[in-house]
């Protein structure tokens, strides 16, 4: 497991399941708050990754 | 509209004990309050999360206050309470600095930690009636 994409979706699994049970009680509203924070942590690192990507190191 | 049972309702029990037990066994303040669902989920979630880290080489940071940042990322590692002393027991969490997991295995295991501090002043919130 050394592969960046992969550790950063399961880092976002663990982190939007964590923030979804404590910020919802419903079940149902905590699997739709989690999967969009899920897809917004995903998202917005391969976003900002491709943004970066000119830029000289 | 009375509130559901289990909500809204202070504790009887003294939150700061609440909030012990929340640290030192992560959704175990919630598994006490009654919220078996959040604490079951936190129960399994949280220590795997930081058994995770370990096993990607991440690294349990020593208390070096000549080193700010890393006695912060000590504290944070505490935070995951019972957990952080059974890896120290078991003599994992060296980390290995040569691993090209390492630096993803320390934000796994720092994380761990801080989330379980909202979960503990979750828990505390619950305790007092607030949630």
């Amino acid at each position: 497991m050394t592969s960046h994409l992969g550790l950063l979706v399961i880092f976002s699994a663990f982190v939007s399941t964590a923030f979804a049970v404590l910020m919802r009680d419903n079940p149902r509203e905590q699997v739709t708050f989690g999967a969009k924070l899920f897809g917004m942590f995903v998202v917005s690192a391969v976003a900002l990754g491709w943004l970066l990507y000119p830029l000289p190191l | 509209m009375p509130a559901p049972s289990g909500r809204g309702a202070a504790s009887t029990t003294n939150p700061y004990v609440i909030c012990a037990v929340a640290w030192a066994v992560p959704g175990a303040g919630h598994l006490w309050l009654g919220r078996h669902q959040k604490g079951l989920i936190l129960l399994v979630l949280l220590p795997l999360m930081f058994a995770f880290g370990l096993w990607i080489e991440g690294r349990i940071f020593p208390f070096q206050i000549a080193e700010p940042l890393v006695a912060l990322a000590a504290v944070a590692d505490v935070g995951i309470g019972l957990p952080y002393f059974l890896a120290k027991l078991a003599g994992v969490g060296a980390g290995q600095v040569i691993a090209i997991t390492y630096e993803y295995g320390n934000a796994y295991v720092i994380v761990a930690g801080l989330l379980n501090m909202l979960t503990v002043l979750d828990a505390f919130d619950i305790a007092m009636g607030r949630k």
